[in-house]
């Protein structure tokens, strides 16, 4: 539609709209009037900037029951913000406020140049354009604010959910804009039960499979050491989980000794980077020895349980690990099928995490009573001579798991 | 019960729910009305932040972009005093702060009017920070900084003689360079664990005083050359490299040749316990 005709239409839509609402349009002054009918004529001929979406603008009316609204203080424009959307969540007809000192208007709204508005005012879902003079605080939500040349704002303006574009105007107070809550450009997704699950079979047999790597690198490499350890969880369990305890504790007290100790010694500050590192590695390899340790202790008693019970198994150290460590992830198994369950889920993580620390530190406690696999004195395997009596002898075969060296009869005498 | 499995399946296989962090814009102004002096406090937890000096015509602006769930924006202005706060804090159980960011990332933009005597109070989180301080008149200035990267410009001259700038540093990395433009007569810093640099180009006349002290780390002094240097230093444990510098008879003092005739003097008491200073000249 071409500007000559809108400006032919605008007469016409002004009278109908007098017509229409006279009770608003006539309850101001005259000058009130005009930019009403200005305001709906710029909204209904097509052409111009104003949505089909706007609502049409007019006052706020109050009532006894309507909500009300403070616009003093600006300073927290989170909780404004809070109250205005709460109080404009009904259709546009029954909205009503109470603005103290002020007034409130839905749809675009201007200060003309000639006038001045005293008290604060909201403007809702509309654009606020300032030309003249406001004596008090001005907050549009859902809506621009345009402060024209000349226009003056005694006080403060704050955009919520809009812009506040200064023109030339002044503001005595300060302006704050608040964009509305938006999502971060990439939404983290929670993982769906499925990828949840997909992603944690994936970690645990990762674990597990790292795990059992380590384990068979030990059984070929270190075979003594790690069935020394394993004996000692075996024979000490009480012993080296309270051992493993300690060691957890005194890690890092020990640690800050070795390092303050070298500082002391001034020369030996030097060392202290090699320190770092030995004292690291040798944590990591007590922490990682002693829960295969304990794998291979948990598949032993297994294995040979099985094997008491008429089965025909080959008892050996890597099955012994493949055993163990089956048991031991079983409780991270469990957590990967059903971890997605709501409540149950996080128990059943914090069980998983309580098992292994209970079995890692007495596979901890276990390495550091022997250790590292180098003494057997909680291994279980050192008889004491009192047990070495003519019963024990006669019965102990001389062959098989057991058995010890027969004494020479000169030294039983 | 093939139909029940299919179900169970498609409600397990789609149930995921979206978090969305709700990252907001806030944006404060306030034009400029004759103010001649400001308290200003900034606080920034965490993000990044970029300060500057307003246009004309602006007391202060702030821009934010910030994680509503975790922070809420700070825009305290106290006419009477006249005393400014700005930047974010952090909500009460807000489950403390993360460190990545998938989108766009917090952010922070203030602007310092160049009009008003600044008393100006910086604290900053785990913040990258680039604070351009050139051409605002500063009184005082305090800058606090926890485990951030901050780099601190002074490009043109402070209008304003500065009383004392202090910095401290947690574990940070800071750089402060043209401290000679910032006309502050003294300059404290202390610093725990990082690199430090302290950089003194710029004009500067009369004397300048600093007294730095670092528990571990690096600090990097980068001193004119015209200037008239001297360094007393307590260390412990410490390497320090004194290029162009001559001790004194007792060991602990280190002096630029022609101290005395120099137009500048820097007097500079260095305290550090493990870690290293170095001495660069700059022309």
């Amino acid at each position: 539609m071409s500007a000559s005709r809108a400006l032919r239409l605008a007469p016409a839509v002004a009278l109908v709209a007098l017509l229409v609402r006279p009770t608003v349009a006539l309850a101001g002054e005259p000058s009130d009037v005009l930019r009403d009918v200005w305001t709906r004529i710029q909204q209904i001929t097509p052409g111009q900037e104003a949505s089909p979406d706007r609502p049409r603008p007019h006052v706020v009316q109050s009532a006894a029951d309507a909500p009300s609204i403070s616009l003093r203080d600006l300073s927290h424009p989170i909780s404004l913000e809070r109250s205005i959307r709460a109080a404009a969540a009904v259709p546009p007809a029954q909205l009503h406020l109470t603005i103290p000192n002020g007034q409130a208007r839905l749809g675009d709204f201007s200060i003309g140049s000639d006038q001045t508005l005293t008290g604060d005012l909201l403007v809702l879902e509309g654009t606020a354009d300032v030309y003249g003079r406001l004596d008090g605080n001005l907050v549009s939500w859902g809506g621009d604010i345009v402060l024209h040349s000349g226009a003056v704002i005694a006080g403060d303006v704050l955009a919520l959910d809009g812009q506040v574009r200064l023109e030339g105007g002044e503001v005595t107070g300060e302006v704050r804009t608040m964009s509305s809550p938006a999502m971060e450009q990439s939404p983290t997704v929670a993982p769906s039960p499925m990828s949840h699950l997909l992603r944690s079979l994936a970690g645990t047999t990762g674990v597990f499979l790292t795990m059992l790597l380590a384990g068979f690198g030990l059984v070929l490499f270190g075979k003594t050491p790690l069935e020394v350890t394993s004996d000692t969880v075996r024979s000490s369990f009480s012993r080296a989980f309270i051992v493993g305890l300690l060691g957890q504790v005194l890690v890092l007290p020990t640690f800050g000794m070795l390092v303050v100790g070298l500082i002391l010694t001034v020369a030996g500050i030097l060392l202290i980077p090699f320190v770092v590192i030995v004292f690291a590695l040798l944590l990591v390899a007590g922490v990682v020895g002693g829960a295969l340790a304990v794998a291979h202790a948990m598949g032993e008693s297994i294995t040979r349980r099985q094997m008491a019970q008429g089965r025909a198994l080959s008892p050996n150290s890597y099955r012994y690990l493949i055993v163990g460590l089956c048991c031991i992830f079983a409780p991270w198994l469990v957590w990967t099928l059903f971890g997605w369950v709501p409540v149950a889920g996080e128990l059943m993580l914090g069980a998983a995490i309580l098992i292994s620390w209970l079995l890692a530190s007495v596979g901890f406690g276990a390495a550091l009573l022997s250790r590292g696999g180098l003494k057997e004195q909680f291994a279980g395997r050192f008889i004491p001579p009192e047990m070495l009596t003519d019963e024990f002898l006669w019965a102990t075969p001389r062959y098989g798991v057991p058995a010890v060296k027969r004494q020479p009869p000169d030294s039983s005498r | 019960m093939t139909r029940l499995l299919l179900y169970a399946a498609f409600t397990v296989s789609t149930a995921g729910a979206v978090h969305a962090q709700s990252l907001r814009e806030y944006s404060s102004t306030r034009q400029d009305h004759g103010e001649s002096r400001l308290a200003a406090t900034i606080k920034y937890a965490g993000g990044t932040l970029s300060l500057m000096p307003a246009p004309p015509g602006i007391l202060y602006a702030l821009r934010l972009t910030y994680d509503a769930d975790r922070f809420a924006p700070v825009a305290q202005f106290d006419p009477a005093v006249p005393r400014l706060t700005l930047g974010t804090e952090a909500l009460p159980r807000s489950g403390g702060m993360r460190v990545s960011y998938h989108g766009t990332p917090p952010a922070a933009t203030i602007g310092l009017g160049t009009r008003a005597d600044l008393d100006l109070d910086i604290e900053l989180g785990a913040a990258e920070a680039t604070l351009e301080l050139g051409g605002i008149r500063i009184s005082r200035l305090k800058l606090e900084t926890g485990a951030s990267k901050t780099v601190v410009r002074f490009s043109e001259s402070n209008p304003i003689r500065c009383s004392a700038a202090e910095f401290s540093a947690g574990a940070a990395e800071l750089v402060v360079t043209g401290l000679g433009y910032s006309r502050c007569g003294k300059v404290d810093f202390h610093g725990g664990v990082g690199k430090v640099t302290l950089d003194f180009s710029g004009r500067w006349t009369g004397q300048v005083h600093l007294d730095a002290g670092m528990a571990m780390g690096e600090l990097v002094l980068r001193l004119p050359r015209r200037a008239g240097v001297r360094i007393a230093f307590d260390k412990f444990l410490a390497t320090f490299a004194p290029a162009g510098l001559v001790r004194s008879a007792d060991g602990r003092m280190w002096s630029s040749a022609g101290f005395e005739n120099a137009p500048q003097h820097l007097v500079v008491d260095l305290e550090t316990a493990f870690g290293g200073v170095t001495v660069e000249w700059i022309d």
